[in-house]
């Protein structure tokens, strides 16, 4: 059954025609071309589709599309407006981005997270990251480089930035 | 200090940016024109006969363009062994296996209708093990085994399901543990595990009218791919042209042709219209290339003083239904015993087809099997001679001049296990292990390791470089990114044999066979040798153009001119000089007329006397190019839980040159992990029908930021390698090695416990320490 939901993407309205067994993620990528979010299992389990739903971190693989009237989302596209945030520079200089497949959603992942905890302790941290798989890594530069986005953001008010609702330039 | 100015540093990544802000394009993102979605129907059963296949009800459903099944087919296709399928024909031998396929408007449609596809099947016996699969008894997996196109180096026994039988023989292996005062023993077992790269692997394949083939996948070997699909539709290699976008890690599994034969079949049915298919998460477990699968038993002998002299061992590795790069794998798995000269040899593989996924690459390529057996069986040995096991370990490294059970001479530029050892063995064994307490067993464990490239004979890699109007200059390689970061590797070596700052090296950002240098596959830890090998030998050439082209400028003969990033200049009197912006495309003299090079050169790079085996010995220059390590950690093991911490996880490897020492010290942590997630945590488990009963990656359980090592240590010995760039040498898949037997020789220490087998959870814990104590009473 189709029907029709609106919602806002990165600060743009949109209105899309859904089937019922539709989820976020394929309304991102598949009616709107948003491919920053990637698919990496079928569960739930890996994070890659990690998108920010009404300021949290959600599984666009598990969110069903009917439920997204009226939603405010924000995806690795809407973080990345400004070219590179400071958590993708963290993340780059610690060595966290090596196949990058699992980048944007530990992006996403760590922006909710120091928005709604700028003093994330490294156990909270740890928390948010096990939400995410990465085969590369080993987790360590990952690790490392949220730890210094915390440092570069000092605060929520930053954090709250990258959403990019009200940048000011 | 390094003599080196850009090798050695931490520079970012050409494709960090993009990757971090969600910009990089992977199989899945491209959308072409009229594109079509595949869905791929697989069977109930691990084997069977298709008696009937009823595609009438999947053709009316809802944006269903073609039904596709294999009755047709009579294409096989394989690398080592040419006995793959691109759809069943009569018959299916795994789980994963195509059957028929939908192709439709949507990917939602396509899965809708093959839903609705009917087939009958007739079973068979399904073997999920090779011990099953060998017995003579056995129903052949393959009928035809024996009748298939293979490389002479595999030798099938037909009318069985060996599809491989190898046998390495050096000196006498039976006087050798006649000589031998001590004798060990054990049965090892790796099981089946997933590369398990979060990016799925995937491809497009589109057949165009002007009877061109253009293919898109995941993987790391266009070259293949496109030499493969030319021969299958007989197309010249020309005429088709594979693209690599970005990939979402590899760790062996998107190596060789796979799914690329499968999607092309399935979009030769819809000339004129591009078809996509990328696996789910259960269809990229069952449906691509597993890893693992091995048994070893191996024996081992050593003189009263610790000498090693007799090794013999038989191998037996299933394979899957396929045997293809598989039969390479146990190849691999059987040629190799660690990092150790032993006099006398008798190795045996058996490639065993068995009803479960294909096994190909996986990150190590055999080696960490015999690595595992051998350094268990060495601590063994050192318990029952009385002996230090480091220092039993440490008088029988190989090193110069000493001989590989391969019969390659070791050359000193191929590293220094002892000083690696050394560095080991100062971080956890130069200080009292913990006592055992209320709470914890400690434990301490070591492994040495050693590990070539298993390549093939002409396993080069190729180089394009042009030196731009502006000074910057282009390198186009055919290697593929898979994260590893050899564009980066890439972008510094060539920085430093131009003289020219990393930021005027544009790297290239995909792989085309159309423009693309030729490849042979970015495979086996080389890329680093070989490719950078090409990068110093294009820059040379480069160099040498741009002194022709300044040798009119300067009128002047060319061996009297210098060279220093930007100016060709005079030796003796560098003031007379000409910057090379003047002389990128020749010299141009003041009337217009130009003479000279056009400054662009193409190179490429491969091993030195690289070699197959001897069919008699199985003996042949198989490594060439090794890099060398040890690996060990300190565990806890807590009593309540059996569960194992790792406090500090220490590697050190001879790379021969720090090329950037974020992106190494990230290869190794991130191997190390890979290692630990088989050792603790991976398997991939089967039942009687050789169903894949975890699919899932919230069932097939690999390591997530909460499973890592308390600390992991890597320290760098730099011992110039004699083919890499500035002695740099492979990396990619040594952190793998030695991690299982150092976590289960630490066990042992912890527990007094022998284990055998991976992975080891918990449970076995717990259950092994209550035994112990049982037999204790």
């Amino acid at each position: 059954m189709s029907s029709k939901v609106n919602f806002t993407v990165n600060g743009e309205k949109k209105s899309v025609e859904i089937e019922g067994w539709e989820k976020l993620l394929d309304v991102l990528r598949d009616y709107l071309n948003l491919t920053g979010a990637k698919r990496g299992c079928d569960d739930g389990t890996c994070g890659t589709c990690t998108v920010i739903v009404n300021g949290e971190a959600v599984k666009s693989c598990m969110f069903p599309a009917s439920r997204l009237e009226g939603a405010d989302i924000v995806t690795i596209e809407g973080l990345s407006k400004e070219g590179v945030n400071p958590i993708q520079r963290a993340l780059i200089d610690s060595g966290a981005v090596q196949c990058g497949f699992c980048t944007p959603g530990i992006v996403t992942e760590l922006t909710v997270l120091f928005t709604k905890n700028p003093e994330a302790t490294e156990e909270q941290i740890k928390e948010a990251l096990s939400k995410h798989l990465c085969r590369c890594t080993g987790y360590e530069s990952i690790f490392e480089g949220a730890k210094s986005a915390q440092k570069k953001l000092e605060g929520a008010k930053n954090a709250q930035r990258l959403f990019n609702k009200d940048v000011k330039k | 200090m390094s003599d080196l100015k850009y090798v050695g540093t931490y520079i970012e990544r050409p494709d960090a940016v993009n990757k971090a802000i969600g910009k990089a394009v992977f199989i899945d993102d491209i959308r072409l024109p009229n594109m079509l979605y595949a869905e791929i129907l697989t069977p109930p059963i691990a084997h069977a006969k298709i008696l009937s296949i009823d595609t009438t009800e999947a053709e009316k459903s809802e944006g269903v363009i073609k039904v596709v099944t294999g009755a047709q087919c009579n294409i096989t296709f394989g690398d080592c062994v040419r006995d793959r399928y691109p759809m069943a024909k009569d018959k299916v031998r795994y789980i994963g296996e195509p059957v028929a396929a939908v192709i439709a408007n949507s990917v939602h449609n396509a899965r809708e209708a093959v839903k609705k596809i009917k087939v009958e099947y007739e079973n068979l016996p399904v073997y999920t093990d090779a011990l099953e699969a060998i017995k003579n008894d056995a129903v052949l997996i393959h009928e035809k085994n024996g009748e298939y196109w293979h490389l002479p180096t595999y030798q099938p026994i037909p009318k069985t399901n060996i599809a491989m039988h190898y046998t390495l023989i050096k000196g006498d292996v039976e006087k050798g543990f006649e000589e031998a005062d001590e004798v060990v023993e054990g049965d090892f077992v790796y099981p089946f595990g997933s590369s398990a790269a979060i990016e799925p692997h995937g491809a497009i394949a589109w057949f165009h009218e002007d009877k061109t083939i253009e293919i898109w996948s995941s993987s790391i070997c266009p070259t293949i791919i496109q030499e493969d699909i030319a021969r299958t539709y007989g197309r010249p290699v020309s005429d088709v042209r594979v693209h690599i976008p970005e990939i979402g890690g590899c760790f062996g599994y998107k190596s060789d042709v796979t799914i690329e034969q499968t999607v092309a079949y399935i979009a030769s049915f819809v000339p004129g219209r591009p078809v996509k298919w990328v696996a789910t998460r259960a269809q990229d477990f069952t449906s691509t290339l597993i890893g693992h699968g091995v048994r070893i038993h191996m024996k081992l002998g050593a003189k009263r003083n610790g000498k090693f002299v007799a090794v013999k061992s038989t191998v037996y590795h299933s394979v899957g239904a396929y045997a293809d790069t598989g039969v390479n794998v146990t190849q691999a798995a059987t040629h190799t015993v660690g990092a150790y000269e032993i006099p006398n040899a008798f190795l045996e593989g058996f490639s065993v087809y068995t009803n479960t996924p294909p096994v190909g690459a996986y990150r190590g390529y055999g080696y960490q099997y015999p690595h595992f057996a051998i350094e268990r069986l060495i601590n063994m040995l050192a318990r029952k001679l009385k002996i230090d096991e480091l220092e039993m370990r440490s008088i029988n490294y190989l090193s110069e001049g000493k001989e590989t059970v391969l019969g390659e001479k070791i050359w000193k530029t191929n590293g220094d296990v002892k000083k690696c050892a050394d560095n080991v063995k100062e971080v956890i064994f130069s200080k009292p292990k913990p006592k055992e307490d209320d709470k914890y067993y400690y434990g301490r464990g070591f492994a040495a390791v050693i590990k070539g490239p298993k390549g093939t004979p002409n396993s080069g890699k190729g180089c394009y470089m042009k030196l731009n109007i502006d000074g910057s200059v282009t390198v186009i390689m055919g290697g593929a990114e898979v994260g590893q970061g050899l564009r980066t590797v890439v972008r510094q070596v060539a920085a430093e044999a131009l003289k020219i700052p990393p930021e005027k090296v544009r790297v290239y950002m995909e792989l085309d066979t159309d423009f693309s240098p030729w490849e042979w596959q970015t495979i086996g830890s080389m890329f680093t040798t070989q490719g950078g090998r090409a990068i110093v030998l294009a820059a040379e050439r480069l160099i040498s153009m741009m002194k022709k082209n300044a040798s009119y400028a300067l009128k002047c003969d060319e061996d009297l001119l210098d060279y220093d990033g930007q100016y060709i200049f005079l030796k003796s009197d560098p003031s007379v000089k000409v910057p090379v912006t003047d002389i990128a495309r020749g010299y141009m003299t003041e009337g217009g007329i130009t003479v000279g090079e056009v400054v662009q050169a193409t190179s490429a790079g491969r091993l030195p006397r690289y070699s197959n085996p001897d069919l008699k010995t199985g003996r042949g220059n198989m490594g060439v190019n090794y890099t060398f390590g040890a690996q060990g950690c300190e565990i806890r093991i807590e009593k309540d839980t059996g569960k194992i911490i790792i406090d500090n996880f220490v590697s050190s490897f001879d790379i021969g040159r720090v090329i950037n020492p974020v992106q190494l010290r990230g290869q190794i942590v991130g191997g190390v992990m890979m290692g630990i997630g088989a050792t603790l945590y991976e398997q991939l488990k089967f039942d009687e029908k050789g169903n894949l009963i975890n699919p899932h990656f919230s069932s097939y359980r690999f390591p997530t930021i909460k499973d890592t090592p308390i600390e992991q240590t890597v320290i760098y010995v730099e011992t110039p390698d004699g083919v890499g760039p500035f002695g740099a040498r492979g990396i990619g898949e040594h952190p793998v090695l030695g991690v299982a037997p150092a976590i289960l020789n630490a066990i042992f220490d912890a527990i007094g416990i022998d284990f055998f087998e991976i992975p080891i959870t918990p449970d076995k814990i717990k259950k092994a320490i209550e035994n112990k104590k049982e037999v204790m009473k």
